[in-house]
């Protein structure tokens, strides 16, 4: 990043619509990807032909089978896997400005352990009495985990720097342990043997199942993210130096904190709802992204969202396939390329200091 | 612009880091805050500047009590350097500079060709020319410090506030920085630990214990019975043989008892 050319850094930098023009393409062949790749492949050709009749009604014809897969389970299978990435990864960006941490992630911090808590008392035990969704429980509790972990931080010696760092990972481990326990629970009291089996594999990140039911929750909270995330651009960036300085630069910060926060565990809350807790997204393409467009966020948040989406779908495919005939949770393929990303965070940390 | 303030105190678990500090500063006039560590000059340097909020009294920007500011305007008219400002995000000096125009620009408005040449400017002026696209963290101390002041004149303050400005700077640039600070036509207030850089404010307000302990001009203010008192220092005035000013020179520390 020194090196590169001003000229180029710059307009890179500065044109947010650069985005508009680069995003949809990419993320339409992702998408086609997702939808063509599995168990069986499909060739392209004939995804283009189906998504042709579907969308702009031309008539090709095509295998009913193979249409049925395409649109039905693939399409929708990878757009709930785009807005999961998106979503997760914006979530990401925003706490690690908020906090001032690179280790902040909404999995780690047990946001994601939080929200599946309330995900599984709605669905469970009924709480709300069938008049709040999963989704809406999956808030609060992404809500009452945050709050937890950011009072156990804040009593064992908040700041920032690497100790604060350390705090705020074992504080999150600590939230995340508890609100898993409270899950366990739960299931252990009120389901039986075939749901908590079926909501164990859930819990682990997992995309078997998804419908295009489920867009409606996950694609209007990626979206009215992503706008709040864009609206607050020069927020996240005049965090750098630390909330006074954020301050002395014009912004209210226990607003745009307390906002933004709602807005990253409203954003989990909503993936967690459909997905479970796919975790390390939120971290590992924050910092991959800040390897290619710079730590600003008016690259920053865009590079992530479309990188985070694009990431989700490739995972999901690896679930797909990497295993003839069975379908691995995506957690766990996001877990085996997150894992050892932390780990050079947490190394790359050191030798930084 | 008048920065005010009347009988500002902040306290923490009922100790009073600062209490009953009222201060009028006249337009155009640089301000020495001096006292020793922990006298409270950084906790009033923050309640001026609007980002922390004081326990009691109030400050009063261009007759407007702060609290009834939003935050955006304070920062267009007044601008804080930090005693410790640091980040671990891999930031350039363009970058940190650039932060000083956030007041100025709504959400989604471009940057500007006047915004840059301010920028531009604000890194002339604290001689960091060259340094633009060097990273953050590869900075020595002094150069941060300069970056910090620089982020703050791209504000284009009518009041600005410095926590020692100077603390890391060499020689050279220690007084070229106050020399730029003092020919600002603005309102300043800079917190210093050197007595003999501090007598070219044209007031000093002395902090002690959390007290406004004395205001006024230099040689009024500095005597050599309050190098002893506030200070706890031993030191006389003497007169530079070029120019007629006066010098401290300190003689012994008492102990640390
Ligand atoms: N958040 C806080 N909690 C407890 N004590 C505090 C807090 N902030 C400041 N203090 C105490 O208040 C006193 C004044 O602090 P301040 O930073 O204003 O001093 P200062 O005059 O700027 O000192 P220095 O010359 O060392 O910069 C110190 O004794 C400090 O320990
Ligand atoms: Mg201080």
């Amino acid at each position: 990043m020194i090196t590169t050319d001003r000229k180029s850094s710059r307009s890179a930098y500065r044109n947010l619509w650069k985005w508009a023009v680069i995003a949809p393409p990419l993320l339409f062949f992702a998408l086609v990807a997702g939808t063509a790749m599995g168990e069986t492949s499909i060739p392209m050709d004939v995804v283009l032909k189906v998504l042709a009749n579907k969308i702009f009604g031309a008539a090709y014809p095509v295998d009913r089978i193979d249409a049925g897969i395409i649109w039905s389970y693939r399409l929708a299978r990878a757009v709930v896997a785009a807005c999961c990435g998106a979503g997760l990864a914006l979530s990401g960006v925003v706490l690690q400005a908020l906090l001032r941490n690179s280790l902040a992630d909404p999995y780690l911090l047990g946001i994601s352990a939080g929200a599946s808590t309330g995900a599984v008392a709605v669905a469970i035990i009924g709480l709300g009495g069938g008049l709040i969704s999963m989704s809406a429980g999956a808030f609060v509790g992404a809500l009452l985990a945050f709050a937890f972990v950011a009072m156990l931080a804040s009593l064992a010696g908040g700041g920032t720097g690497l100790r604060a760092a350390g705090v705020i990972v074992l504080a999150g481990i600590a939230g995340s342990q508890l609100f898993n326990a409270l899950t366990a629970f739960l299931i252990a009291k009120s389901a039986n043997a075939e749901q908590a089996r079926g909501i164990m594999f859930w819990l682990m990140g997992n995309l078997s199942g998804v419908r295009w039911a489920d867009t409606i929750t996950v694609v209007p909270a990626a979206l009215f993210g992503l706008l709040v995330c864009i609206f607050n651009i020069r927020a996240l960036d005049a965090f750098t130096f630390g909330s006074d300085s954020a301050a002395s630069l014009g912004i209210a910060v226990k607003r745009v904190q307390f906002g933004l926060i709602a807005v990253a565990a409203l954003m989990t809350a909503a993936m967690v709802s459909i997905t479970g807790s796919i975790g390390f997204v939120g971290l590992v393409i924050p910092h991959a992204m800040r390897l290619v467009v710079g730590t600003r966020h008016r690259a920053l948040l865009p590079a992530s969202a479309l990188a985070g989406a694009i990431f989700l779908i490739m995972a999901d495919i690896i679930a797909r396939i990497v295993i003839p005939g069975q379908v691995l949770p995506i957690g766990v393929v996001t877990a085996l390329v997150g894992a050892p990303v932390f780990a050079l965070i947490l190394i790359g940390r050191r030798a930084a200091v | 612009m008048i920065l005010r303030c009347e009988n500002l105190g902040w306290r923490v678990r009922r100790k009073e880091i600062v209490s009953n500090a009222s201060l009028t500063l006249n337009e155009g006039e640089m301000l020495g805050l001096i006292g020793p560590n922990g006298s409270g000059k950084s906790t009033l340097l923050r309640m001026l500047a609007g980002v922390r909020y004081p326990s009691t009294g109030r400050v009063y920007l261009g007759g407007t009590p702060m609290p009834e500011l939003r935050q955006r305007e304070i920062a267009q008219t007044l601008a804080l350097v930090e005693q410790h400002a640091d980040t671990e995000e891999r930031i350039t000096v363009r970058e940190a500079v650039e932060l000083g125009r956030t007041p100025f620009l709504s959400v989604l408005q471009p940057w500007s060709q006047d915004d840059e040449a301010i920028v531009v400017d604000a890194i002339a002026a604290v001689d960091l020319h060259g340094f633009e696209n060097r990273n953050w963290h590869t900075l020595s101390g002094g150069e941060r410090q300069r970056v910090q002041i620089a982020r703050a004149l791209a504000q284009q303050p009518q009041v600005l506030l410095l926590d020692e400005p100077t603390n890391h700077l060499d020689i050279k640039h220690q007084l070229a920085i106050l020399q730029l600070v003092k020919e600002l036509p603005i309102t300043k207030v800079v917190a210093l630990h050197d007595l003999n850089q501090a007598m070219i404010c044209d007031r000093i307000c002395v902090m002690h214990a959390g007290r406004i302990e004395a205001l006024g001009v230099p040689a009024e203010i500095l005597t050599e019975t309050r190098l002893m008192n506030t200070f706890g220092v031993c030191g006389h005035f003497m007169t530079d043989p070029f120019d007629g000013s006066p010098v401290i020179r300190f003689h012994r520390a008492h102990r640390m008892d």
